[in-house]
């Protein structure tokens, strides 16, 4: 159908509409879309934290306890975010009308809804076990409530992934496998950071050295995927990985947020002081969520600038 | 045959006069684009968004060689394609975006909750979110609503962000039976507005014609445009390749990728959960 000749001494080139924009980027402009998407990874791995962690040891315990209280919160906070994005509360509720299974973002808000639903339960599980509900409550909480939050969490925390990558944007739909992967890999290493934190700062700091060899494991996955990314995503990728974006990227997410917690972490293994252990921990959390953040940021913005390329948009990633 | 209605935009009759914007604009109450000079030929408009429904291309193609000076300019009035499987309408995560009984792409303003990403989702850069809403200015469309719910979506949408927008097809004039309001003012019959089979068909001899006549020719979106899109409501004739005219050679329906972007976060998942098991297992 396009085999059509160009006029006499243009065969090779590729018009352009005064190289206007042919895609168009959603108004993502502020920092609850961007802040939306950091806390639905969070809340996945949050889910997986309070899944692993064992009942009949003290410190592992009261992390279950912590993962599942931060987890709550989170799920409550994200509505109120999305909120404050569409304008009114009720621009919300509009989301509950239907159910549809080819929109992500349709399927998130209902995953967020019933991981709120599970967060919610195992918290009146942890306030009666405590004593600070009545017994007799932990009947609205069954144990299949864990695993249903760890699953709930995982699908939370995928979807941000796929909400990008399954769209028209250039950039995003390059990244059809990497964006749903890193989306998982790095809620999970920020999950296991805010965990961290919030043990130390709790005085638990008997079981930051597991969270911190799962982040690791989470750290080195992220590293691996946005190499891969990288390799693969051409021109696609390049407001992604070059330029002024590509800078913030390698900068706050690769060397701050993934290898220099990784160092600090690998550290840790180390015999420390108990002072100088914790301020280290405190530091590779606190870098962690930074690099985290930034790239959901980098991944919006990217998708933002990525469409003011039209020749990208005339064959659009399969 | 399908009641589907369509419209067949023959570029090679339109004159650039801009009719179809003024009288889209017009009919639907759509605000000004304020008057921006951008220098390229006589386009002023540049593209579609949220209140421009319609948009004339300018084309101008100026080389030279041996033979002397070729040029010609090409004029394409673009438009929403109300595609057979739409981006938007899949992404909508309200409802808010149907189709409706003239099988059209119609966005439903008092349930479009502005969340933006029906823009992100089209693969032909159409559908916009109007940001802010001028309450001085001119209202918004509400076709499909009666008096009393368009003036409480007014005072909605003012001061509350926007809801997206894109062509009807002049739903509300389709269903009193007149023409939209574009194809009605083309003076030369450029767009033309009707059954989509009928249009199709017509298209398909005009280009012979046209091939007759020695000029190239060539249908957009009158077949499947291939990645899942099919075809389109709203086709075009073109005479030069898509690109040109700032429409995609290989538009992709954004859902197709989700299988993989579902399979491959399950198995980072899987994968985490297993790293994880092993690092909690031992008390």
């Amino acid at each position: 159908m396009h085999e059509l000749t160009e006029p006499p001494g243009r065969e090779d080139f590729t018009p352009t509409y005064y190289d206007r924009p042919l895609l168009k980027a959603p108004h993502w402009d502020n920092w609850n879309v961007i802040t939306y998407l950091f806390l639905g990874g969070i809340m996945g791995g949050l889910g997986l934290i309070q899944l692993l962690t064992h009942g009949d040891d003290a410190s592992e315990r009261r992390l279950k306890r912590t993962a599942r209280m931060t987890s709550f919160l989170l799920a409550a906070a994200n509505p109120a975010i999305l909120t404050s994005h569409l304008g009114r509360p009720e621009r919300f509720l509009n989301m509950l009308r239907i159910v549809k299974f080819k929109s992500p973002m349709s399927l998130g808000v209902w995953g967020l809804v019933f991981y709120s639903g599970a967060a919610g339960a195992n918290v009146v599980r942890e306030l009666a076990n405590s004593g600070s509900l009545p017994r007799w409550m932990r009947f609205f909480a069954p144990r299949i409530l864990t695993p249903v939050q760890a699953l709930l969490g995982a699908f939370t925390a995928g979807y941000t992934g796929v909400l990008l990558s399954a769209t028209a944007n250039p950039f995003w739909s390059s990244g059809k496998r990497h964006i749903p992967a890193v989306s998982v890999a790095s809620g999970l290493s920020s999950a296991c950071a805010l965990s961290t934190l919030l043990s130390v700062l709790g005085g638990n700091d008997r079981v930051t050295h597991k969270l911190e060899r799962l982040e690791m494991v989470a750290s080195a996955t992220e590293f691996a995927i946005l190499a891969h990314f990288e390799q693969h995503a051409g021109t696609y990728g390049a407001p992604f990985f070059t330029g002024a974006r590509g800078k913030k990227l390698r900068t706050y997410t690769i060397q701050a947020g993934i290898l220099a917690p990784m160092a600090l972490n690998l550290i840790g293994l180390l015999p420390l002081p108990k002072p100088v252990d914790a301020t280290r921990a405190v530091i590779a959390s606190v870098l962690t969520l930074v690099g985290g953040y930034i790239l959901r940021e980098s991944l919006v913005e990217a998708g933002k600038l990525s469409v003011r390329d039209p020749r990208t948009a005339f064959v659009q990633p399969t | 045959m399908s009641d589907a209605t369509g419209f067949f935009t023959d570029t090679t009759l339109c004159i650039g006069c801009k009719a179809c914007e003024v009288a889209c604009k017009q009919w639907n109450e759509l605000p000004s684009d304020g008057f921006d000079f951008t220098g390229n030929s006589y386009d002023n408009t540049s593209e579609l968004s949220g209140t421009t429904w319609r948009h004339v291309a300018f084309v101008e193609q100026m080389t030279v060689d041996q033979g002397g000076l070729h040029d010609r300019w090409l004029m394409s009035s673009d438009v929403c394609k109300h595609c057979t499987n739409a981006g938007c309408l899949e992404a909508c995560p309200t409802g808010a975006i149907i189709r409706n009984e003239f099988d059209s792409v119609f966005i439903q303003p008092d349930i479009c909750n502005g969340c933006g990403y029906c823009v992100a989702s089209c693969p032909f850069g159409v559908v916009d979110v109007i940001e802010r809403f001028d309450p001085e200015g001119v209202r918004y469309n509400l076709a499909s609503l009666n008096e009393a719910r368009r003036e409480d979506n007014e005072t909605a949408l003012q001061g509350h962000g926007g809801v997206a927008g894109k062509c009807t097809l002049c739903y509300d004039r389709q269903k009193l039976g007149f023409v939209p309001a574009c194809a009605k003012a083309c003076p030369t019959e450029s767009i033309q507005f009707g059954n989509v089979e009928q249009l199709r068909e017509r298209a398909r001899r005009r280009v012979e014609t046209l091939t007759e006549r020695g000029v190239q020719a060539q249908l957009y979106g009158a077949d499947d445009v291939g990645g899942g899109v099919g075809p389109l409501n709203a086709f075009f004739l073109l005479t030069d390749r898509p690109e040109a005219y700032n429409l995609p050679a290989q538009p992709v329906l954004p859902s197709t990728r989700q299988p993989d972007g579902y399979a491959a976060a399950a198995v980072a998942v899987v994968g985490l959960a297993v790293a994880g098991w092993m690092i909690f297992r031992n008390a």
